[in-house]
């Protein structure tokens, strides 16, 4: 779930715009610059899979991929999440231009957290990696869920009933993320186990060198 | 002093749910009707800078991109900081004027506005209903049902939200459409968004499009096999399946793209699309924009 525009005080929108520029400038300074142009391309597959639907119900709920894009991208993914959402809120109004930097960090935090459990639990079978792949989509959408709640709550106690029932709102949508970032894991460890390795990474040498 | 009204309880579905359900039911209609719409009507590509001049031509078309971007951009930060409903919807009605003013696509507006009813009619369901209730508020209780209390206060809120939500989409249209996308990103870098992440967005922008393509293509290969999504692991498994796919081919992709890009010469940087002149007319549209943005500022915080 994205926050629109005029949801949070001006002080936050800012503050959490400062903090977002903070993390991408980190996080360009841990990527071999050449490889920035192929994030570019990563990012348009991250954005077309969260415009997937899944089925719940009679309802259908779209994935955050938090936790994916981490394990995927490793500490890339806070400049991919929030060039994703940029080009969400400007192309298709998901999220407010104002609200950016509070959306990048709802979704990018959990993102650079879940990479790193990722990459530290992930183990060398491929049962284990789908169950940490699996736990670290979990892990990540329910961050995500409490960063949105902290950053609404900021708007005073006007909104605690809304954080709450947002809060509430991501439960089903952890267990589904979990269960496909688990299955997704597990297909690119059969078909191609070595995305797995924190690519785009500095320390990583790259074939080409 | 908080003002308690009783209402019988068979105005409840009257008064909420009936117009919550004619709402979701308008919304859905809409979305479905725009989204088949969108896929058939073949739209322009921003990510190819247009040869010859657009015949939709107003200030905003002409107007130093640069100052665009930083004139509209506080101007949504001044909209986002209003407080009072008066002054949210005179918002939005200088908005719909400047959107006028500057041609551009109704359709795409459209769209833009259906994309916010979802997270604002969750606000609308909730906020009437949880907002603490303070002195001076109206509350609804619908016949013995004291759990229900509808504040009005939330309600005011709610549509606060709303309307400045609704201002600033508005306006997302002029901002973005009246200039090739590769010219507005130049601007963004000339005014210190750093060159790389603006040339991260014309790419991803432009994969995006190939991307959605392909699948596209591969969600029909999955219809033609038998696959309808339900909810249950099966479905599941497939579409992680599906998702993965998507990622393998554009990490692969990535390495062709990129190698393709050096061949051509590709140093880090794109050629820039456009020279940027400054205007005498450029300072003064972002001067008159800037002193409406006061104007509001002083009628929300003083005069109301």
């Amino acid at each position: 779930m994205h926050i629109s525009d005029g949801v949070l005080p001006l002080s936050v929108s800012i503050g959490s715009y400062a903090a977002s520029a903070l993390l991408v400038s980190w996080s360009t300074r841990h990527i071999r610059s050449e490889n920035l142009p192929r994030m570019a391309v990563v990012t348009s597959a991250f954005f077309i899979a969260s415009l997937v639907h899944v089925p719940f119900g009679p309802t259908s709920v779209h994935l955050l991929m938090p936790g994916l894009a981490g394990a995927l991208l490793g500490p890339a993914a806070f400049i991919s999440i929030g060039l994703g959402l940029l080009l969400q809120s400007l192309l298709f109004q998901f999220g407010g231009l104002t609200a950016l930097g509070a959306n990048t960090l709802i979704m990018g935090l959990p993102a650079m957290a879940c990479g790193y459990f990722f990459q530290r639990f992930k183990g060398r079978t491929q049962l284990r990696q789908s169950i940490v792949g699996g736990a670290a989509g979990a892990l990540g959408t329910m961050l995500a869920a409490i960063i949105l709640a902290i950053l609404l709550v900021t708007g005073g106690e006007d909104f605690f009933g809304v954080a709450k029932i947002a809060v509430a709102a991501h439960v089903p949508v952890i267990i589904i993320e979990g269960l496909i970032s688990a299955f997704t894991i597990g297909f690119i460890a059969r078909v191609k186990p070595a995305l797995l390795q924190p690519s785009f990474y500095k320390k990583t040498k790259s074939i080409h060198d | 002093m908080t003002e308690i009204m009783y209402m019988p309880v068979w105005l409840l579905p009257l008064l909420v749910f009936l117009p919550a359900a004619a709402i979701f039911k308008l919304m859905t209609g809409l979305r479905t009707r725009v989204d088949h719409q969108h896929i058939s009507k073949n739209e322009r590509d921003w990510s190819v800078p247009d040869m010859c001049e657009d015949n939709r031509s107003s200030f905003m078309h002409q107007w130093d991109v640069r100052f665009k971007i930083t004139t509209i951009i506080t101007y949504c930060f001044i909209i986002s900081s209003l407080t009072h409903l008066a002054s949210t919807i005179t918002a939005i009605g200088i908005s719909l004027i400047l959107l006028i003013i500057s041609k551009t696509a109704i359709k795409k507006v459209l769209f833009r506005i259906l994309a916010l009813t979802g997270f604002l009619s969750m606000l609308f369901m909730i906020m009437p209903f949880t907002v603490p209730i303070h002195p001076g508020d109206a509350i609804f209780v619908f016949g013995e049902m004291h759990w229900l209390q509808l504040n009005f206060r939330g309600l005011i809120l709610a549509s606060i939200i709303a309307s400045k939500a609704i201002a600033i989409a508005l306006l997302m249209e002029p901002l973005l459409s009246t200039a090739p996308l590769p010219v507005t990103l130049h601007g963004l870098s000339r005014l210190g968004f750093p060159e790389m992440l603006a040339q991260m967005i014309l790419l991803s922008y432009r994969y995006l499009h190939v991307f959605s393509h392909e699948a596209r293509r591969m969600s029909s290969a999955m219809i033609v096999r038998g696959f309808s999504k339900r909810t249950n692991l099966e479905t599941l498994k497939t579409l992680a399946n599906f998702l993965g796919m998507l990622f393998i081919r554009s990490f692969e992709r990535t390495e062709a793209v990129f190698i393709a890009m050096k061949a051509r010469g590709y140093k880090g940087r794109f050629p820039a699309p456009a020279d940027l002149n400054l205007r005498a007319t450029d300072i003064f549209i972002t001067t008159i924009w800037i002193a409406l943005g006061a104007a509001l500022i002083i009628y929300d915080r003083i005069i109301l």
